[in-house]
């Protein structure tokens, strides 16, 4: 029997949807730009039973796949459940089989040795196909058409780590991909394996070195030059792992170390910097000027994630769980293994940020992510009391002026990640924001579309989901022309 | 839609008529259906959808309305914590 009730943050708007649906042709509120035909294909997870231990990382959901199909003004909604083996495995047996986040130690007898990954990160497109990546795992080939499963895909045999990071990054100049996988020997190894695919979908290079502390290596920055890679206070070890723990915990003692590779280079020529202690969870846009590798990112003062507990048994400490725009710039004339860091803006704001992408590892100037304007009205009477936990407002973030402009969703709503869909032809920053916001009011789910120049105007477009979407982690705009959609 | 200033005729109108019937056959039937009826309290505060108002009558039930609506008000009883366990990213 299923039952949630022991989940009091699973009620609501937050409870579990559990089921897969198509919509063919949504209502539209206005009118859905006509050049914006592809896909927006979102991946997140759904809990498909309750998880063994309340004290489990939302990060163990499972896996759930979702788009918007845009054709000609015309928007259809899709979403499947990912079908690993380990989905398989619980649906069978109309239970959870499995244990804490990437914590095999702790999971029924009958799937020892079960690929336990749930794909609920990131998804993407490359060489023609589509996939769902999470970083402790190979990713899953989709079919486009029908969202269905197919499979693990190891690049023709090539990609030799066992695992493969949700935030590989495509270079807008060559059509490169460069990826890696972390832990990539196994549980608790410290062995990173660093890859340059090609556009075709062959790998091209391998790097194999080690990080000084097995830590999370969850996203990177990419230049034309350099591949930066920061880890962080988030730590493992196998006796917390038998000792039926969650993968990770955060050690404030930690500093912030960033290894600059060439993209050229071997494991020999890697650069390790340190910092003062961070947690650089996902990243903006990078570049390389002369001698100076600049990263900018929205960064957290320290945990952001209280399911990964301070080791040392202090409490959480959610004034450390913001994030700021900052600038990282590491001198590689330098004699000294530190780093500067800058504030570029003072307000805090969520860390799931987006450029855009044919500016990545080149010089830019926007960034976008989602941020809450307290000064915005939330109406409590129709939406319920979030004591102030909503991202209202989507930003525009001018790196060389230092001025935002922003889109206000409405005042019973929350935004999930942004997304930037550049126009065709135009100059950075010309095209749509778009993203998932959450209507408290309606217990629906709704999609912006916003022109991103014009932030202020509100949204140009919402496509109106009659239920809740599946939470979202990563989203992603695919054109018509990347993949074979129905 | 029902404003506030029709209910208040709309009560005045039925008291009007309690009164009446009060005085035809069957007022004793009716007249115990009548002290059935709570006696009037002193004002007292109560809420509708969690807004807080004087109730003069001291008989108003609090409004809550249906579930699918104010579907955040799950969140308002958690801590930081609590909420970021589960919507780290909602």
């Amino acid at each position: 029997m299923v039952d949630f009730s022991n989940h009091p943050e699973m009620k609501g708007f937050f409870a579990p949807t559990r089921f897969e649906a198509d919509v063919y042709d949504c209502e539209v509120i206005g009118k859905i730009p006509s050049d914006l035909n592809g896909a927006f294909v979102r991946l997140g997870g759904d809990w498909l039973y309750p998880p063994k231990f309340e004290d489990d990382s939302p990060f163990s959901m499972d896996g759930y796949i979702n788009l918007f199909r845009f054709k000609n003004g015309i928007v259809d909604y899709k979403g499947r459940w990912v079908k690993t083996p380990r989905f398989k495995a619980d649906f069978a047996a109309r239970k959870q089989l499995f244990g804490k986040y990437r914590n095999p130690f702790t999971d029924d007898p009958s799937v020892h040795n079960l690929d336990r990954s749930v794909q609920n990160t990131t998804p993407l497109c490359f060489a023609g196909k589509l996939f769902t990546l999470k970083e402790d795992s190979l990713p899953y080939e989709i079919d486009p058409k029908t969202l269905e499963t197919i499979g693990p895909y190891d690049f023709h045999g090539k990609y030799k780590s066992l695992t493969f990071t949700a935030h590989p990054k495509v270079d807008p100049v060559t059509g490169e991909m460069i990826c890696y996988g972390y832990e990539a020997t196994g549980l608790e190894s410290r062995d990173v394996f660093l890859y340059t695919i090609d556009k075709t979908g062959h790998v091209k290079r391998e790097v194999r070195f080690q990080v000084p502390y097995v830590a999370m290596v969850h996203d990177i920055g990419l230049t034309q030059k350099h591949v930066i890679i920061p880890i962080f206070g988030f730590v493992s070890s196998m006796e917390r792992l038998k000792e039926g723990k969650v993968h990770w915990g955060w050690d404030n003692t930690k500093p912030s170390c960033v290894a600059i590779v060439p993209r050229d280079g071997e494991a020999k020529d890697i650069r390790w910097f340190k910092g003062p202690s961070r947690a650089t969870v996902h990243t903006l846009n990078a570049r390389t000027e002369g001698e100076k590798v600049i990263l900018e990112a929205a960064i957290y003062d320290g945990n952001p994630f209280p399911f990964f507990p301070p080791i040392d048994g202090s409490p959480w400490d959610p004034t450390k769980a913001r994030a700021y725009i900052r600038r990282n710039t590491f001198n590689l004339a330098s004699k000294d293994d530190g780093f500067t860091e800058e504030k570029l803006f003072e307000m805090n704001v969520s860390d799931l940020g987006r450029v855009d992408d044919r500016y990545l590892s080149l010089p830019y100037r926007y960034a976008f992510t989602a941020f809450a304007d307290k000064q915005r009205p939330f109406a409590e009477w129709k939406a319920g009391n979030m004591g102030g936990r909503v991202n209202n407002c989507y930003g525009r973030f001018d790196l060389s002026t230092g001025k935002m402009s922003s889109y206000f969703a409405g005042d019973t709503h929350s935004l999930q990640e942004v997304c930037f869909v550049p126009r065709k032809n135009g100059a950075e920053g010309d095209g749509y924001v778009i993203g998932v916001a959450s209507n408290y009011a309606e217990m629906r789910s709704e999609l912006i579309i916003a022109d991103a120049q014009h932030l202020e105007d509100g949204d140009v477009a919402r496509v109106i989901l009659p239920f809740r979407a599946t939470a979202q982690v990563h989203g992603r705009w695919m054109d018509e022309d990347e993949l074979p959609f129905a | 839609m029902l404003t506030r200033r029709d209910f208040v005729a709309q009560i005045a109108a039925a008291a009007a008529g309690v009164t009446a019937l009060s005085a035809a056959p069957g007022a004793a039937a009716f007249a115990k259906v009548v002290e059935s009826v709570p006696a009037r309290r002193g004002a007292v505060v109560s809420f509708h959808m969690d807004r807080p108002y004087v109730d003069p009558t001291g008989t108003a039930m609090p409004y809550y309305p249906p579930s699918g609506t104010r579907s955040a008000a799950a969140a308002a009883e958690l801590s930081e914590e609590a909420f970021r366990r589960m919507q780290c990213y909602a």
